[in-house]
């Protein structure tokens, strides 16, 4: 171990020495994102007209769903009347306005309306709307989900209505517009899981499984419009998930325990008067269902994306929201040829005979292969990390005050730059490993990373996420922008970027050891 | 008399892209003696250096097996090499580090650390009388101390076994004299063995205790210089450059008649400059006789009465040089 640690401090040393690189490295993406922080968000804390006012339409295809498809107690339990009760006792619950529709009630939020009636109106008496959150105080408890994100999209958002997706998609195209937000059919029944009984009567809960693809349609030419829109969409819909699978999960449990109840003879299902259950949940005190608001209240609940990020994000000069998208991505793309051209070197060492050197000493060869990407590997880190200081530095400078503008989490953004480090240095090592010569590598090297590049977004300009998403840039900005914005969801990024990483990692060193003979 | 290293039918055969085998080394047999230096003799791309590779685990074999100190180099390669210090014909040192940085690089490499490691630095920066620029990175070093460091790199782990390949390549004749000094003293007051490889007849001359001449990938001939030169004979050898083509076939069998002493004569005709080099090498005869001096005048009259010009001419001793010859009918610098 202590020799690959030789050899790992050994590259660190020769990279860092070599002060034409550490120039190129470091400096050429600090300058370059300082000009498009500069040139595109000013100097100053002053809000751009691009993010005060994103103009977007809202296109609404979502019916809603029927409660009554969702339970359906008489037509699915087919011994119902081997039970002590009778069936017709129980309260309808279809009603009139019995749909939930949550798609209207995200039309609404974009839309800084409140709900229409009845979109959240399951049951008489029972509007989602009245419900708050005794754990919050008044000013982050506006009432329910829908209204506590109005007053923060409305100074956001400049949002329209309309009813045809391909009209909005091609006002998108013509640059009309900045997005459009396209909420599917079927969206609600997506959310809602559906209930189901099994023979022994004990109920439960499938959720959808997915959530339905809300399709955030935005111009290429406005990366920042679309990426806040994105995260806005994303933290209302996630939120719209955990309700969905909170309620299954809610009723499944307490469902089950009243079956069981009743099986166990606990309770004398025969003398309960049924008839007083309609009534009671028409009076139902919001207080007792308090819970629920908590649960649907953004404030309130673990997942508080929505709301808190679209403060920071308001609150956050031009300037910082550029050079954050900006200078990960510039960082990337640099650290990219790091990794490629660290392992070359192990090229130069076999023509300076230094490798063969390595290799007659009393040292296995897998060591000072280990070593070598592991080198790489801290030099890659160490490369981002200081990227991400300097920048942070340049930007508290322009801006006028100490600003952390990769957010506050620490261990996330260490997380992030060192899945990024791995995968990183484990493209360099399958480049390397994939060519032929040092030459190749040379040629193809570069190309790569440029592609990645355009494909991650790096040059200012963004393809379509189905494109982007094969670019480790782009995860990696992604998620340096999802932490800037206090959200900490990169479970996902980190997921994607460790696994390539590894894959790389493997398969580049497996290819390598053929070539090079380690 | 211990064996320090001991080679059997070490062979290396190479793929070359055309789907045709290249045989560099073809079953080479040596055993070298602890405390000796041994020289491996042979012009460039005779395999020298894939015998030594393949002896210091650097190149697997395809074929044979050599042992060091008695391990094996393919079955306990760590062990073998714990043995050995290499120092190869190329400057192999990090350019961006300074003469202490590399050697305090390479001895972790040997298992080296801590306070041993700093005296043993000491030691070879002093034996090598660098101390004072120990810490200039090898960039700024002259190609004389640059091989000096890389001599002291090789000797870090102070091996019993020193591989040195052709290690005064392209430098000034003072840094080579100590180097060839250093090699001596290692032997001498050390008693390191050493298996030194060069195509120099000079170095292998002043250094080796035995030599072994190889040519094509196979060994031709091995032992001491006098039981080498023993076997041409006691004969000297009078070498000529004349003036191209004059000489035929019927001329050098005249003087081979006519002249008792004479036992052999190998001509070998002037080459026009190749692609590499623009010089041509003028044409050469290489005269075998006893008492040479003698000789020489009624072969010089031979040759004036054919009217070949001649350009110069040296008598030499045997030598190693003319083993090579005898062997293979080539000049070692051919």
């Amino acid at each position: 171990m202590r020799k690959i640690l030789a050899v790992a401090a050994k590259e660190l040393y020769v990279f860092f020495r070599d002060r034409n690189l550490v120039l190129l490295m470091f400096a050429t993406p600090l300058v370059l994102s300082t000009i498009i922080g500069l040139a595109f968000g000013g100097s100053g804390d002053t809000e751009g007209p691009e993010i005060a006012a994103i103009d977007v339409v809202v296109v609404n295809l979502d019916e809603g769903v029927n409660m009554q498809e969702i339970i359906d107690l008489p037509d699915q339990v087919a011994d119902l009347d081997a039970l002590p009760i009778d069936p017709a006792a129980f309260p309808p619950l279809e009603q009139n306005n019995t749909a939930l529709n949550f798609g209207d009630i995200l039309a609404a939020i974009l839309l800084s309306q409140p709900p229409p009636a009845g979109s959240a109106s399951p049951t008489p008496g029972f509007d989602l709307n009245e419900l708050g959150c005794s754990l919050l105080d008044d000013s982050e408890n506006a009432g329910a989900a829908a209204v506590s994100l109005q007053g923060s999209l409305e100074d956001l958002l400049d949002a329209t209505e309309m009813d045809n997706a391909d009209q909005a998609r091609a006002a998108v195209d013509s640059g009309e517009i900045t997005a459009a937000v396209i909420i599917p059919p079927g969206f609600s029944s997506q959310i809602m899981p559906r209930f189901t009984f099994d023979q022994n009567l004990r109920l439960q809960a499938q959720t959808a499984g997915s959530v339905g693809t809300v399709d955030v349609y935005t111009n290429r030419g406005r990366p920042v419009s679309a990426q806040i829109l994105h995260g806005v969409v994303s933290g209302i819909v996630n939120q719209f998930a955990r309700v969905g699978v909170a309620l299954g999960a809610t009723l499944e449990t307490s469902t089950n325990t009243l079956v069981d109840i009743v099986r166990g003879g606990q309770i004398d299902l025969g003398a309960v008067d049924l008839s007083g259950l309609q009534t009671d949940l028409q009076d139902l005190d919001p207080a007792v269902i308090e819970p629920v608001g908590c649960l649907i209240t953004p404030g309130a609940n673990n997942i508080s994306v929505s709301r808190q990020p679209l403060k920071a994000i308001q609150e956050k000069p031009l300037f910082n929201r550029i050079i954050v998208p900006a200078g990960a991505s510039q960082a990337v793309f640099f650290a990219l040829f790091t990794g490629v051209f660290g392992i070359l070197s192990i090229y130069q060492e076999r023509r300076h005979w230094t490798l063969q050197r390595l290799i007659v000493s009393p040292t296995p060869r897998f060591f000072l292969l280990a070593g070598k990407l592991l080198g790489n590997l801290v030099t890659v880190f160490l490369q981002l990390l200081i990227l991400l200081a300097a920048l942070t530095l340049i930007a508290s400078a322009v801006i006028g005050e100490p600003t952390f503008i990769w957010g506050t989490n620490l261990a996330l953004i260490l997380a992030v730059t060192l899945a990024l480090a791995l995968c990183v240095s484990g493209l360099g090592v399958l480049v390397v490993g994939l060519a032929k010569t040092p030459e190749q590598v040379n040629l193809f090297g570069p190309m790569i990373n440029i592609s990645l590049a355009v494909l991650g977004g790096a040059f200012g300009f963004a393809l379509p996420d189905q494109a982007a998403r094969f670019s480790l840039i782009f995860w990696g900005v992604d998620a340096f922008t999802k932490l800037a914005d206090f959200q900490t969801d990169v479970a996902i990024n980190l997921l994607v970027l460790v696994g390539q990483g590894v894959l790389f990692f493997l398969l580049g060193t497996w290819l390598f050891k053929r070539r090079i003979g380690l | 008399m211990q064996l320090m290293v001991e080679t059997r039918n070490l062979r290396k055969t190479y793929n070359l892209p055309d789907g045709s085998n290249l045989e560099a080394v073809k079953g080479v047999d040596l055993e070298i003696r602890r405390g000796e230096i041994f020289s491996l003799l042979g012009p460039n791309g005779a395999g020298k250096t894939t015998t030594i590779s393949m002896i210091s685990g650097l190149v697997d074999p395809s074929e044979g097996d050599a042992t060091i100190g008695g391990y094996s180099i393919i079955n306990e390669p760590i062990a073998a090499k714990r043995l050995m210090g290499f120092v190869p014909q190329e400057i192999a040192l990090y350019p961006e580090l300074s003469a202490r940085q590399n050697l305090v690089f390479f001895g972790r490499m040997y298992g080296l650390g801590g306070k041993e490691l700093g005296r043993r630095v000491d030691e070879l920066l002093e034996f090598v009388d660098l101390v004072d620029r120990q810490k200039d990175r090898i960039a700024t070093y002259s190609g004389g101390m640059k091989r000096r460091i890389n001599l002291a790199a090789g000797l870090l782990n102070n091996p019993p076994l020193v591989f040195m390949d052709e290690p005064t390549v392209g430098i000034d004749p003072q840094s080579r004299r100590r180097i060839l000094d250093t090699v001596k003293m290692l032997r001498d007051e050390q008693n390191m063995t050493v298996l030194y490889t060069t195509h120099l007849m000079e170095e292998a001359q002043e250094l080796s205790d035995r030599v072994g001449i190889i040519d094509h990938g196979e060994i031709i001939a091995l032992g001491t210089q006098d039981e080498l030169t023993q076997q041409v004979g006691e004969e000297d050898r009078l070498e000529m450059t004349i003036g191209a083509h004059e000489t035929n076939e019927a001329l050098i069998n005249q003087i081979q008649q006519e002249n008792a002493g004479v036992s052999r004569i190998l001509f070998n005709p002037s080459q026009e400059g190749s692609e590499d080099s623009t010089e041509s090498t003028p044409a050469r005869l290489t005269v075998f006789a006893k008492r040479g001096r003698t000789a020489l005048p009624k072969i010089l009259q031979d040759l004036n009465s054919a009217g070949v010009e001649i350009q110069s001419i040296a008598v030499n001793e045997p030598d190693l040089e003319a083993v090579f010859l005898a062997l293979t009918g080539r000049a070692l610098r051919d």
